[in-house]
C-alpha cells in the first residue's frame, strides 16, 4: 500500500527554516539553515511515523517552489567539508615535488559534482535502509574521496593526450611540469587511491571501483577510434560517454549503497541513478561547447569539435547535413572543418535533440531515485536531475 | 658538508665491505664480460624457466580479446612515430625473441620455491600473479618512457599518446585482475609498489650521496614492486612462515639485478663520464674505483639473498634461484 508522502514532505520542509540556497557548484560562505544533516531527523526517522502523524489528502504531486528546496551541495556540504584537504593530506607523504603535482588539480575549484552525488546517494541509501552506524557513513565518504582522486588522475591523463593548456582557468599539469612527470604523477594519485580503497576492507566494492579504471582508459581508447559506419556512431558515442563519464558515477552510487547493506534490486536503482545522471551530465557538457561563452566554461568554444571530437550535437546535425559525415571521418583535420561544423550544428536540430535526449535522461534518473524512501537527499537528487536540465538554458 | 661526507662514506665503504664472497668469482677491469659468464647466466634463466613451465608474459599477438588486439596496433603506430619507446615496444610485441630473466619468472620460482610438499606445484592464482607483476613492471616502462615535449612535434606527441594510453590500458587491467584475487593486503602491497616506482622520479637527489642514492632509488623504483610480489605470492600459496623470508629475498634479488645491468652497462659504455654511476660520485673518481665498489655492492646482495635462499626448502624451484644469484656476477 504507496502513501504518497509528497504533501507530507512539504508539511515538513516548511517546518523547518531554510533559506535561499546557492547554485549548485558554488560555495559562497556558510548558508544557516536548521536542516539536520549529520544526525539523524526524528520527523524522518521512520517511514511508518510519517505515515500515521500526516495523512495525505491528495495523491497529486505537489510542486515545491525551488527555492525552498535545498541542493544536493548543501545537504552534503558537512560530509564533504573536509573532503579536498584529505585527499591532499593522502597525497603528501611523498617526494615534495610529486606533493605539489598530486596535489595540484585537488585546490576546491572544480564543480565536485562526482563527490556530492556520491554522499547525496550515500544519505539517501542509508535513509532508506535505516542505516546508521558512523563507520558506514565514514567509508562512504572515503567512496567520495576515491571518486574524486580517481577522476582527476584522469584529468591528468586527459590534459597530457590533449595536450590541453588551460583548465579551471589554471595552467594545466603539462604546461606546467611537463608530459612525463605529469602522466607520472597521474599514476601516483591511482596508486594512492587503490590503497585507500583497499583499506575499506570490502570486496565487492574494491572490484566496482577498480571497473571504473578500465573503464575510463577504454573511453579514452574509443575516443580516438572513429566508426566508419555512421550507424554505429550513435551507439559508440554512447558506450564512449557511458565509459568515460557515466561509469565513475554509476559505480560510486552503487559502491556506496553496498557499504549501506543494498541488496542487488537497491544496488540496481544506485547504479542505474548515477548512470543515467552521468550520461545526462556529458550531453549537457557537450551541448554547452557549442552554446556557452568561453568565460562560463573556463575554456575555449568548440573544443571538442578542435580535438577532432563528434559529440551528440553534431552527430544528430550530420543526419540533417549529409556533408558533416567526411569531416567526421576526418576528425576536422582540414583547415575550416570545425568552423563548417560549429555553422551546420547551429542550423540543425542538433542542438534541440542533443536537449531532449539530456531530458529523457534526466527523467529516467528521477524514475529511478523515486523507488527509494523520501528523503531531504532523495529530493535533493529529483532537484540535482532538474538543475542539470537549467544550465542548458 | 655534503659532497665531504659522502667522500669520507666512500672510503668506509670500501674499507669494510671487501669480503670476497664464498664461491663468487671477482671479476676485474674493463671491457665486456667473457662470453663464458654469459653463457651460465643464459642457461640459468633457460633451466629456470623449464623448473616453473616455460611462461609466457603479456603475449599480445596470441591473445584475441579485442582490446587487446587494439593496444596492440596502437603500439605498432608508435613504432611508426619514431618515438625513443620503439625498441621497448618491439621486444614487448615480440616476446619470444630475448630470453632474459624477467619479474614474473622470479614470482613464478618464489611461487614454487615456497612448496614445502614435493608434489605442489604452483597454483594458478600464483601465475596470474606473476603475469601481473611483470604487467606492472611494463605499464611503468612505458610510462617512463614518455618525453617532454617542451615544443610542438606532432609525431612524437602521437608516440606519447600512444605510450599512455597503453600503459594505462595495462595498469588498469592489472588493477581489476588484482582485485579478483579479493585479497585486500595483496591490493595494498601493490598499490604501495607503483606508488613507489612512481615517486622515484621525483626523488630530490641532492638529499642522497653516492651509494645511498643508488641504493634508495633501485629500492622504490625495482625493489618495491619485486619484493611485494613475492609476499604476495606466498599470501596466495597460504606459506606464510616464508613470508619475511620472501619480502627480504625479493629485495635483495632486485638490488643485485640491477647492480649488475647498471654494471654491464658501465663497462660496455664508451662514455663513462656521463653513466648514471659516475655521476653518483664525486667527479674525478677513477673509473676503476667505481668499478669496485659497485661489483662489490653487487656481490652483497648477492651473498644476502643467497643466505635468504637457504631458509627456503630446498627444491629444484629454489636451486634454480640460487643458479640465477650466483650467475649474476658475468
Amino acid at each position: 500500500m504507496v502513501i504518497n508522502v509528497k504533501l507530507t514532505n512539504l508539511l515538513a520542509y516548511s517546518s523547518l527554516a531554510v533559506r535561499r540556497v546557492s547554485h549548485l557548484g558554488k560555495h559562497h560562505g556558510d548558508l544557516p539553515y536548521q536542516l539536520l544533516l549529520s544526525k539523524p531527523n526524528p520527523l524522518f526517522h521512520h517511514k511508518k511515523q510519517i505515515q500515521t502523524v500526516v495523512p495525505s489528502t491528495s495523491t497529486k504531486n505537489v510542486t515545491v517552489p525551488v527555492e525552498n528546496i535545498p541542493t544536493a551541495d548543501s545537504l552534503v556540504r558537512l560530509d564533504l567539508e573536509g573532503l579536498y584537504e584529505d585527499i591532499r593530506e593522502g597525497l603528501s607523504e611523498t617526494q615534495p615535488e610529486l606533493k605539489l603535482i598530486a596535489q595540484y588539480y585537488f585546490n576546491g575549484e572544480g564543480k565536485a559534482i562526482r563527490p556530492v552525488i556520491t554522499m547525496c546517494m550515500a544519505r539517501a541509501i542509508n535513509f532508506h535502509l535505516d542505516q546508521n552506524t558512523p563507520s558506514v557513513l565514514q567509508k562512504q565518504k572515503k567512496i567520495a574521496q576515491i571518486a574524486e582522486m580517481i577522476h582527476t588522475a584522469s584529468l591528468v591523463h586527459d590534459d597530457v593526450i590533449d595536450v590541453a593548456d588551460s583548465r579551471r582557468s589554471r595552467p594545466s599539469v603539462n604546461i606546467v611540469w611537463g608530459q612525463r612527470k605529469s602522466i607520472i604523477a597521474g599514476d601516483f594519485i591511482l596508486a594512492m587511491a587503490s590503497k585507500m580503497l583497499a583499506r575499506l576492507q570490502n570486496k565487492q566494492v574494491i572490484i566496482l571501483l577498480s571497473q571504473v579504471l578500465a573503464d575510463l582508459v577504454q573511453g579514452e581508447f574509443m575516443q580516438l577510434g572513429a566508426r566508419e559506419n555512421k550507424d554505429e556512431r550513435f551507439a559508440h558515442y554512447s558506450e564512449k560517454t557511458f565509459k568515460k563519464t557515466a561509469s565513475l558515477i554509476a559505480y560510486s552510487c552503487q559502491a556506496v549503497s553496498v557499504l549501506s547493506g543494498a541488496d542487488s534490486t537497491l544496488q540496481a536503482v544506485a547504479f542505474q541513478y548515477g548512470r543515467q545522471i552521468g550520461m545526462a551530465f556529458q550531453l549537457v557538457d557537450d551541448l554547452l561547447d557549442f552554446i556557452a561563452t568561453s568565460a562560463q566554461l573556463g575554456k575555449p568554444v568548440a573544443a571538442d569539435l578542435r580535438l577532432g571530437l563528434a559529440t551528440a550535437p553534431v552527430l544528430f546535425a550530420a543526419q540533417k547535413f549529409t556533408e558533416l559525415n567526411p569531416l567526421i571521418l576526418r576528425r576536422f583535420q582540414e583547415p575550416g572543418d570545425a568552423e563548417t561544423a560549429f555553422r551546420l550544428v547551429l542550423r540543425s536540430d542538433g542542438l534541440q535533440r542533443t536537449k531532449d535526449l539530456a531530458r529523457q535522461y534526466c527523467n529516467d534518473a528521477v524514475t529511478q531515485i523515486a523507488q527509494l524512501t523520501p528523503s531531504p537527499y532523495q529530493q535533493a537528487l529529483v532537484t540535482l536531475a532538474h538543475q542539470l536540465l537549467h544550465r542548458m538554458k | 658538508m655534503a659532497s665531504r661526507n659522502c667522500l669520507m662514506r666512500l672510503k668506509t665503504f670500501q674499507l669494510s665491505s671487501f669480503n670476497p664472497p664464498n664461491g663468487i668469482a671477482f671479476s676485474r677491469g674493463f671491457g665486456a664480460s667473457p662470453p663464458v659468464f654469459q653463457i651460465k647466466w643464459l642457461q640459468a634463466v633457460s633451466h629456470a624457466e623449464k623448473v616453473v613451465g616455460n611462461p609466457t608474459f603479456l603475449d599480445l599477438e596470441s591473445v584475441t580479446s579485442h582490446e587487446i588486439s587494439n593496444m596492440a596496433v596502437y603500439l605498432k603506430n608508435l613504432i611508426k612515430t619514431g618515438h625513443p619507446l620503439t625498441s621497448t615496444v618491439k621486444e614487448l610485441l615480440n616476446p619470444k625473441a630475448k630470453k632474459d630473466l624477467t619479474r614474473g619468472l622470479l614470482v613464478l620460482l618464489v611461487s614454487k620455491a615456497g612448496k614445502h610438499k614435493a608434489n605442489e606445484d604452483i597454483l594458478p592464482n600464483q601465475r596470474k600473479l606473476a603475469e601481473i607483476t611483470e604487467q606492472i613492471h611494463t605499464a611503468h616502462i612505458i610510462h617512463s618512457g614518455i618525453i617532454n615535449l617542451p615544443t610542438p612535434n606532432e609525431n612524437l606527441e602521437k608516440g606519447n599518446k600512444m605510450a599512455i594510453l597503453c600503459g594505462d590500458f595495462i595498469q588498469s587491467r592489472s588493477s581489476i585482475r588484482l582485485a579478483e584475487f579479493k585479497n585486500i593486503k595483496i591490493i595494498e602491497l601493490f598499490g604501495q609498489a607503483i606508488a613507489d616506482f612512481s615517486a622515484v622520479e621525483f626523488i630530490d637527489e641532492d638529499t642522497y650521496c653516492a651509494l645511498d642514492l643508488w641504493t634508495q632509488k633501485t629500492k622504490m623504483r625495482y625493489g618495491t614492486l619485486l619484493s611485494n610480489a613475492c609476499q604476495s605470492t606466498l599470501i596466495l600459496g597460504g606459506d606464510m612462515d616464508l613470508l619475511e623470508s620472501a619480502k627480504n629475498f625479493g629485495l635483495e634479488i632486485a638490488f643485485a639485478w640491477q647492480a649488475n645491468i647498471d654494471l654491464q652497462s658501465y663497462k660496455s659504455t664508451t662514455k663513462k663520464e656521463e653513466h648514471i654511476l659516475t655521476k653518483l660520485f664525486p667527479p674525478g673518481t677513477p673509473f676503476e674505483e667505481i668499478l669496485l665498489i659497485f661489483e662489490a655492492v653487487r656481490d652483497k646482495h648477492i651473498n644476502a639473498s643467497l643466505e635468504i635462499l637457504a631458509k627456503f626448502p630446498q627444491n629444484d624451484a629454489c636451486l634454480a634461484l640460487c643458479d640465477i644469484a650466483k650467475a649474476l656476477n658475468y
